[in-house]
């Protein structure tokens, strides 16, 4: 690609360092004034009881889980080094997102030039699904600044800048992505693919180095596989989802951009998908190939995603956006480049456009109660804690969210789950059975005036249980907290006056 | 009028690059079959007459995808094969004019003087007389004062071709080199050229059409960037399969092969591609050379283009009801397939339309032609088109533009007219593209474009009065938006420029009647 066509922001003297650091306190300014209103949401309670554990318990637990344990303990010595509280935690993820940052504008800087790099970290730093995750104790911003690691030396490699210390970072930032997220090797197989595809442009040496990298890689991880083979708990390595749609699969770049909205909102972006082809229309110019590193970031951007997306429906359901954010810098580098690429006035229209609307997104996403992501299991817990009796029994389902109603309730009401599952039991929580529910709604109920039904994360049963107590029990109320998550008392028994209602 | 000045032609050689990728051409073509599967056979259909006239739209693009496949299939971007033969037959340079400025006429000669061939004779093919222009005696003159023959025709009949044909009884040489009076030869034409007649089955050999003033304007660039995919992959390909198009200029004929056939074909406006097909027909071998060696002059404003399209499109539509190259005895599989395919090209406008006439119906209806969610064919439709487009793009050597995808597609009116006046049967004129560059407001040539936005406005109104903002408008309007982007550049071709002359002495008919009439012929 002719770079030379429009001013970089070198030669405009642009004060990079000082618009890097902008986003940087632009996303942590969002952090501290609206994400930090926001309650612990259920991943984020499981990632802190995780890693609340010994770092030899936590291989253990999360080996049951579908996770890899490199965030889980670089979290539990981060508790250690700063404390339990849930903004440290958070912070973690934040330090992470905010250092994808400068790392993005490298990246782009190194693929194409400073206005490409530049333009891509500010869709970073606006972008909704980044901001979401950057406060969100889980290990996506880590994965995601692993990628960003992993781009930049991948094109080293492409271009034969070789040498043993980008070499050395390539297998580093590999193998710290496997132990971060198993869909890590997504990424890997779509740059090794690229790789094999550009096999003529690549050195013998380099191609010798890769062979002997993936071997390193299968030695190191391959203890790991045997570990959970071991402990026999390789059939909860699985998420249990939803097979997804062609929506669904749309939907992931609309949250790529545009992050968690509501159902309307959603419509509207997916409906206007003929856009898309005018874009590509617009990018019809002379002499503008498709470099090697556009093709390179197509590839690392639609590669992972469908073939996540085909094995999703056909072996085993997978397909989640947040799965798949490791592609995100792709797609910010493949439009900031795109937009490098058309005529000056509809560049800049388009990118004073999508930044507009990106914050816009961003800021509907943090304010709206209605957003989809949300899980307000803080202001539940204060609402149990406040009206729940002892007399009374919290009963959750799905099981596990559990973890962040114990994160926010210390009240005197027994809390239980259905299915019942003791979470101190070693193996999987224990499937729904409709027809053992009889007994078990029996079980919980006996002894208590009221049952405090949550129901939220819908694991194809939660109709099946509210049908259930709305058809035997009186219902004295329902409050929905968030999307998905609803509280509906019941009455169990009637020999005990109500002296809470 | 104002005289456009143009740089000395640059004869080091270009040669126009193409190239495709065989698997990416296989993806194509299986993403082609898959929307249109998924359109005809898998959605549920909405309002049967919307969905008519959208699979009608869509077979028509699955042909013209298919057959642009088969066209570049496996085209390299090789060089051309050594020129091992020394072959340096007398040849006679015909050089047509009918009315054209001298200035750009003298340009032409001098590049033909220049040409570095041993035998070969000039004749300036005159007939501004006959076509009723005041400077044919300035052509005469000017020939007298480079000491080339003028031949100037006093009867009329067969615009251009008949002025060749006129040429030929009065000409003797076995091989005819042809060149429009604004496309002005490299020093190396007829050396890179003639060595292709060593094979006695060649018939003709056809060089690019290339403009040199493709800097000038908006038209000029959006006309060559066309054409330089045309010149490129798509000539190439043809090349490969024995059907190379004949354009008329920066041409070689052998005399036989044109003889054979009674000279150049008379009753047709695109004369010259059914000249070709005619040679093919007959057995003869054509070749394409993709170098430019020789330099003209686009259509300079957008009138000069609207009539040269229409003429085309025009000529094709013509071509495809009286001459329909599937009827052709003599003519190859391959090249009935060729010709078919650049004839029917100009049915694309119709296609079109129709696509871009759905968003109208659903705006003042809410009649769609599908009860779908478009995302689901979203899905198969967005890597077809960025596949398309950049099969496209690849063939072209990355020399296509957006404004040349917009000019293309926004001839639909030109089509539909060319269509119509010949379903009408409407005489068509040879109209000859003006040389030089035409000033003044051309927009009533794109009303139709223009009451297409006015109808997009105020269909956006009803269909929210009518529905509010549904998934389906939303959708609609995103499309009805695109076609919209796609004319933007064509009525900004139209609009006035800045420096514009009275109306009155913007020559609106430049047309010669195809009908002959007898008069005294007279040479001199």
């Amino acid at each position: 690609m002719n770079n030379q066509q429009r001013p970089s922001f070198e030669q405009d003297a642009m004060p990079i360092g000082e618009i890097l650091l902008l986003l940087i306190l632009f996303v942590a300014g969002l952090s501290f004034f609206l994400f930090s209103q926001q309650g612990l949401r259920l991943d984020e309670a499981q990632s802190l009881w995780q890693a609340y554990h010994s770092p030899l318990k936590i291989l253990q637990i999360v080996s049951e889980d579908v996770h890899v344990p490199l965030y889980h303990l670089i979290l539990h010595y981060w508790q250690i080094l700063m404390g339990e509280g849930l903004e440290q935690a958070r912070m973690l993820s934040l330090i992470f997102f905010a250092l994808g940052i400068p790392a993005l504008f490298l990246l782009g800087r190194s693929a194409y030039n400073s206005s490409v790099g530049l333009y891509a970290a500010i869709l970073f730093a606006v972008s909704p699904f980044m901001n979401w995750f950057g406060n969100e104790i889980r290990m996506y911003t880590l994965l995601t600044l692993l990628a960003i690691l992993s781009h930049y030396f991948f094109l080293k490699i492409l271009r034969n800048q070789t040498g043993w210390l980008v070499w050395t970072g390539y297998f580093f930032v590999s193998l710290f992505g496997i132990f971060t997220h198993y869909l890590y090797f997504l990424l890997l197989c779509s740059q090794w693919a690229f790789a094999f595809f550009q096999r003529k442009q690549i050195s013998f040496a380099a191609i010798r180095n890769f062979f002997i990298v993936s071997l390193l890689l299968g030695i190191v991880f391959s203890p790991w596989i045997f570990y959970i083979v071991m402990n026999e708990s390789s059939p909860n390595a699985v998420p249990h989802l939803a097979s997804p749609t062609s929506i669904d699969l749309l939907n992931a770049f609309s949250q790529f951009l545009f992050g968690f909205q509501t159902t309307h909102f959603n419509t509207i972006i997916l409906s206007l998908w003929p856009m898309t082809t005018l874009f590509g229309f617009l990018a019809i110019q002379k002499n503008r190939k498709i470099s090697l590193e556009a093709t390179y970031f197509l590839v690392t951007l639609f590669v992972p995603v469908l073939l996540l997306f085909l094995v999703s429906i056909t072996l085993q359901p997978a397909f989640l956006s947040r799965y798949l954010i490791f592609t995100v810098p792709s797609l910010y580098l493949l439009i900031s480049w795109l937009f490098f690429v058309y005529p000056s006035k509809i560049a800049t229209f388009l990118q004073i456009t999508l930044i507009a609307l990106m914050i816009g997104s961003l800021l509907f996403e943090v304010t709206n109660a209605r957003n989809p992501e949300r899980e307000d299991y803080k202001t539940v817990s204060a609402y149990l804690l406040q009206n729940a009796a002892p007399q009374d029994i919290i009963i959750l389902s799905a099981p596990f969210t559990i973890y962040p109603i114990l994160y926010y309730y210390d009240g005197p009401t027994q809390i239980a789950t259905l299915p019942i599952w003791d979470r101190y039991q070693r193996g999987p929580i224990p499937p729904f059975d409709e027809s053992a529910l009889p007994d078990q709604v029996r079980q919980l109920g006996d002894h208590h005036q009221k049952a405090w039904l949550l129901l939220s994360y819908d694991q194809g049963y939660k109709e099946k249980i509210k049908m259930y107590f709305d058809t035997r029990f009186e219902r004295l109320e329902t409050r929905q907290f968030s999307p998905g998550l609803t509280l509906s008392v019941y009455r169990l028994r009637y020999d005990t006056p109500d002296l809470n209602l | 009028m104002a005289r456009q000045s143009f740089s000395q032609p640059n004869n080091a050689t270009k040669s126009l690059k193409a190239r495709t990728s065989v698997v990416l051409l296989v993806v194509n073509g299986t993403l082609a079959l898959l929307h249109f599967g998924l359109l005809a056979f898998w959605f549920e259909t909405g309002n049967i007459y919307l969905y008519a006239i959208l699979i009608t739209g869509q077979i028509f693009y699955l042909w013209q995808t298919f057959t642009f496949i088969y066209t570049v299939w496996g085209i390299k971007d090789e060089t051309d094969q050594p020129i091992t033969k020394l072959f340096f037959p007398k040849v006679d340079v015909f050089i047509p004019v009918a009315g054209e400025p001298a200035g750009v006429v003298e340009e032409t000669l001098k590049g033909a003087l220049a040409m570095h061939y041993p035998r070969f004779k000039i004749f300036i093919l005159n007939d501004g007389y006959v076509a009723g222009k005041e400077n044919w005696r300035e052509i005469e003159e000017l020939a007298l004062r480079y000491g080339v023959a003028c031949i100037t025709r006093k009867i009329p009949g067969g615009a251009k071709a008949g002025n060749i044909n006129h040429a030929l009884k009065e000409t003797t040489s076995n091989f005819i080199a042809v060149f429009d009076a604004d496309h002005v030869p490299h020093v190396d034409f007829l050396k890179v050229t003639m060595p292709y007649f060593a094979d006695w089955k060649v018939g003709f050999v056809q060089t690019p059409q290339y403009y040199k003033n493709h800097k000038q304007n908006l038209v000029t660039g959006a006309a060559w960037e066309q054409q330089e995919l045309f010149f490129g992959a798509i000539c190439r390909g043809k090349n490969r399969q024995n059907s190379a198009i004949m354009c008329g200029t920066n041409m070689v004929l052998r005399r036989t092969a044109i003889e054979e056939i009674g000279g150049m074909v008379i009753n047709n406006v695109a004369e010259d591609v059914v000249t070709g097909m005619l040679i093919h027909e007959h057995g003869w071998k054509s070749v394409y050379i993709p170098k430019v060696l020789a330099e003209g002059l686009a259509p300079q404003d957008f009138l000069s283009y609207y009539n040269q399209q229409l003429r085309w499109a025009r000529g094709s539509i013509e071509l495809l009801f009286k001459r329909n190259p599937l009827l052709q005895k003599g003519l190859t599989l391959a090249q009935k397939i060729q010709y078919l395919a650049s004839a029917t090209f100009y049915f694309s406008g119709v296609a079109f339309l129709l696509s871009a006439l759905i968003p109208i119906f659903y705006f003042y209806t809410g009649l769609v032609p599908f009860v779908i969610s478009t995302v689901s064919l979203a899905i198969i439709f967005i890597p077809y088109i960025f596949l398309t487009l950049y099969n496209l793009q690849n063939a072209s050597n990355f020399s296509y533009t957006f404004r040349a995808l917009a000019f293309s597609l926004s001839s639909w009116s030109i089509h539909v007219q060319a269509l119509l006046e010949y379903l009408f049967k409407k005489r068509g004129g040879f109209v000859i593209t003006s040389k030089t560059q035409i000033y003044g407001n051309f927009l009533y040539l794109v009303v139709p474009h223009m009451a297409y936005i006015a109808l997009v406005v105020i269909g956006i109104g009803v269909g929210i009065l009518r529905e509010g903002i549904s998934a389906s408008f939303i959708t609609n309007t995103a499309w009805a938006f695109i076609y919209i982007a796609l004319f933007t550049p064509f009525i900004k071709a139209a609009a006035p420029e800045h420096v514009s002359l009275p109306v009155a002495e913007i020559p609106r008919e430049e047309s010669i009647e195809l009908s002959p009439q007898p008069q005294k012929e007279h040479i001199l």
